[in-house]
C-alpha cells in the first residue's frame, strides 16, 4: 500500500518514515516523497491509474503549490485520495482545499495522531 | 453830571453782562449790582437838580472812580484794562472842570473853551480805546474759541486713544489665546504624528513577525515532532535495555540514555515555549476574521476571569486571589468578536496576578490580592474595567506598554504581546484602551466599546 508525501522540506522524509515506522516494518506501509508538486505528478503518472492509495500534501510550497497540483490530481485521477496540510490555520485554504474535492484537512504542526488513525484506515480498506 | 454817571452804569452793565463767560465771582457781582443802583440814584438826583448839587457830582466822581479802580486792580477784570482807561480822560476833563468851577468860577469862564477842546479830544480818545477794546476783545474772543476747539479736539484724541489702547488690548489678548489654541493644535498634531509614525513601524513590524512567524514555525515544527520522536524512541529503547544483560557498559549507556531523555524534554519545553510565542505572534498579526455578535459581555467576563483564575490555580506558582466582579447587570449585549474579546479579558485577568504575584512575593502579610472587573453602562458606550491591587505601573513604562515584545517580566516568563495583542483586538472592536495607575497601590485597565459596531 502507497502512499505519497508531497512537502518541500526534505525532512518531512525522515519524519514520516521515523513516525511510521511501525507501519512500515509490520503493516505494509509503503511511503513515497516527493518535494514539489511537479515531481509528485511525475510520480503518479508512472502508472495508469497510480499506485499510491492516497497523497498527503503541504499547501505552501514554491513553484506549483499543494491547491494547484490538486486541482491537476482531481482532473486526472479523480478516484485518488488526496489530504492537504497547511502550516495556515485559515478558513481560506480550507475552503479552497474542499470545494477542489480534497479528503482531508491537517493543520501544521501535524497531529500525528489522527494522521495515524487515517493511514491505518488506508491499509485496512 | 449825568455823563458821569452814565459811564459809571454803562461800564458796570458791561462787566455784568460779560460775567456769563469769565464767572466773576460772587463778591464782584454784589459790587455791580450797588454800583448800578448807585449810579441809578445819581442820575435821578441829577435830572431834578436836587441840591446839594456839588456833593452829588463829587459822588458821581467817586464812584467812576472807584469803578475804574475796581477794574484795574482785580485779578479776574485785568484783561479789560483798555476798557477801563477808556473813559479815563473824559472823567479827568470833567473832574477837572468841575474843580475849577467849583473852587474858582472866574477861571472857569477863562479856561472854559480849553476845556471843552480837552473834552473834544477826551471823547476822541475814548472812541478810539473803545474801538481798540472791540478789538481786543474780539481777539480773546477767538482766542477762546480756538483753545477750546483745541480743547475739543485734545479731549477726542484722549477718548480715541483709549478706544484704540481697550481695542489693542482686546486683540491682543484674542491673539494670545489663539495662539494658545494654535500652540495647543499643533502640539496635538505632533503627538499624533508620533502616533501615526509608530502605528506605521508597528504595522511594518507585524507584517515582518507575521513572516518571521511563518518562516519559524516550520523549522520549529521539526524540533518539536523530531524531539517528540527521539522520546519515543527513547522510551521504545527503554523497554528493549531488559532484555540485555546486565554490565558496566549497560549501566553506562542507561545512564547517557537518562541524560538524552531529560535533555529532550528540555528540548520539547523550549521548543512548545517558542511554538507559543510564534502563534501569539501570528495571531497579533492575524487580520480581523471571525464574526462580530451581539454578546452578553457579563457572561463572557464571569466565563473568562473564571478560566483565568482556574488556569492559573493549575499552573505553576498558583496565588490566592480574591476576584471581585461588579458588572452592570442591565448591560445590553454587545456586538463582539467574543473569541477575540475574549482573549483580551483573559489577558487582563492574567497580567493583573502576574503582576500582584510580584507583588505577594516581595513578602508583606498585610498585603491580600484582590481583582476587580467592573461593567457599566454610559449610554452609547460600555465601561469595562479591570483594576488589581498590584505594584503599580510606573509612568515611564505607560507608554511602552502596548508595544509588541516590551515585557516586564522576568526571563521566560513573558513574551511581552499580551497587552499588545489585547490592545488590538479592543482597537478592531472600535473601542478604547487607557491604563491608570498609581506605583505601589493600583493599575487599571479602561475599555471603552461604542454599543453598536454596525
Amino acid at each position: 500500500m502507497k502512499i505519497l508525501v508531497v512537502d518541500d522540506e526534505r525532512d518531512v522524509e525522515a519524519l514520516f518514515r521515523q513516525k511510521f515506522r511501525k507501519e512500515i516494518r509490520n503493516e505494509g506501509l509503503e511511503l513515497l516523497f516527493a518535494f514539489s508538486g511537479k515531481e509528485a505528478l511525475e510520480i503518479l503518472e508512472k502508472n495508469n491509474p497510480p499506485q499510491v492509495a492516497s497523497v498527503f500534501s503541504d499547501i505552501n510550497m514554491p513553484g506549483m503549490s499543494g491547491l494547484e497540483m490538486l486541482d491537476i490530481i482531481k482532473d486526472r485521477f479523480p478516484q485518488l485520495r488526496v489530504n492537504m496540510i497547511s502550516a495556515y490555520g485559515d478558513a481560506d485554504n480550507y475552503r479552497k482545499a474542499m470545494r477542489s474535492g480534497a479528503r482531508g484537512f491537517y493543520t501544521k504542526p501535524v497531529d500525528f495522531e489522527s494522521l495515524r488513525r487515517e493511514i491505518g484506515e488506508i491499509l485496512r480498506s | 453830571m449825568i455823563l458821569i454817571n452814565l459811564i459809571s452804569l454803562s461800564l458796570l452793565y458791561y462787566l455784568k453782562k460779560s460775567s456769563g463767560a469769565q464767572e466773576f465771582p460772587e463778591r464782584l457781582h454784589r459790587y455791580f449790582k450797588y454800583g448800578m443802583i448807585a449810579a441809578g440814584v445819581l442820575i435821578a438826583l441829577g435830572i431834578s437838580n436836587a441840591p446839594p448839587e456839588i456833593l452829588f457830582e463829587l459822588l458821581s466822581f467817586v464812584l467812576v472812580g472807584a469803578v475804574i479802580y475796581l477794574m484795574l486792580n482785580t485779578p479776574e477784570l485785568v484783561y479789560l484794562k483798555t476798557l477801563a482807561i477808556t473813559p479815563l480822560p473824559i472823567v479827568g476833563v470833567k473832574l477837572l472842570e468841575y474843580l475849577v468851577r467849583t473852587i474858582s468860577p472866574a477861571i472857569f469862564e477863562i479856561v472854559e473853551n480849553y476845556l471843552d477842546a480837552a473834552g473834544v479830544f477826551a471823547f476822541i480818545w475814548a472812541v478810539t480805546m473803545w474801538l481798540n477794546h472791540r478789538k481786543q476783545m474780539k481777539e480773546i474772543e477767538i482766542e477762546r474759541i480756538i483753545t477750546k476747539e483745541q480743547e475739543r479736539q485734545l479731549r477726542q484724541t484722549e477718548e480715541q486713544k483709549s478706544q484704540l489702547e481697550l481695542l489693542v488690548a482686546e486683540r491682543t489678548s484674542e491673539i494670545l489665546s489663539q495662539k494658545e489654541e494654535l500652540q495647543h493644535a499643533l502640539d496635538h498634531l505632533r503627538a499624533t504624528q508620533e502616533q501615526l509614525i509608530q502605528q506605521e513601524k508597528l504595522a511594518s513590524l507585524g507584517q515582518l513577525t507575521a513572516g518571521i512567524a511563518h518562516e519559524i514555525k516550520n523549522p520549529l515544527n521539526f524540533v518539536n515532532n523530531f524531539s517528540e520522536l527521539s522520546a519515543d524512541f527513547l522510551h521504545e529503547i527503554s523497554e528493549e535495555m531488559p532484555k540485555i544483560p546486565d554490565s558496566p557498559e549497560k549501566e553506562n549507556i542507561l545512564d547517557l540514555l537518562e541524560n538524552i531523555k531529560s535533555n529532550l524534554a528540555k528540548i520539547r519545553h523550549h521548543g512548545s515555549r517558542a511554538d507559543s510565542i510564534v502563534r501569539s505572534m501570528l495571531m497579533h498579526s492575524r487580520g480581523g476574521t471571525g464574526t462580530m455578535d451581539p454578546t452578553d459581555l457579563n457572561a463572557l467576563i464571569r466565563e473568562y476571569s473564571n478560566l483565568a483564575f482556574h488556569g492559573m490555580r493549575a499552573n505553576p506558582n498558583p496565588i490566592n486571589v480574591d476576584i471581585q466582579l461588579s458588572l452592570d447587570e442591565n448591560l445590553p449585549k454587545i456586538k463582539l468578536n467574543s473569541e477575540d474579546f475574549s482573549r483580551v479579558i483573559l489577558n487582563l485577568v492574567k497580567n493583573a496576578f502576574d503582576a500582584m504575584r510580584e507583588k505577594l512575593s516581595a513578602k508583606n502579610p498585610e498585603y491580600k490580592a484582590k481583582v476587580e472587573i467592573r461593567t457599566r453602562d454610559l449610554g452609547d458606550k460600555v465601561l469595562i474595567e479591570v483594576e488589581d491591587n498590584g505594584p503599580g505601573v510606573p509612568d515611564q513604562i505607560r507608554d511602552k506598554l502596548l508595544m509588541p515584545f516590551f515585557t516586564t517580566k522576568k526571563g521566560t516568563e513573558g513574551t511581552g504581546l499580551g497587552l499588545s495583542i489585547t490592545h488590538d483586538i479592543i482597537k478592531s472592536h472600535e473601542g478604547t484602551l487607557e491604563i491608570k495607575s498609581e506605583e505601589g497601590k493600583f493599575t487599571c485597565f479602561s475599555i471603552l466599546l461604542p454599543k453598536s459596531t454596525e
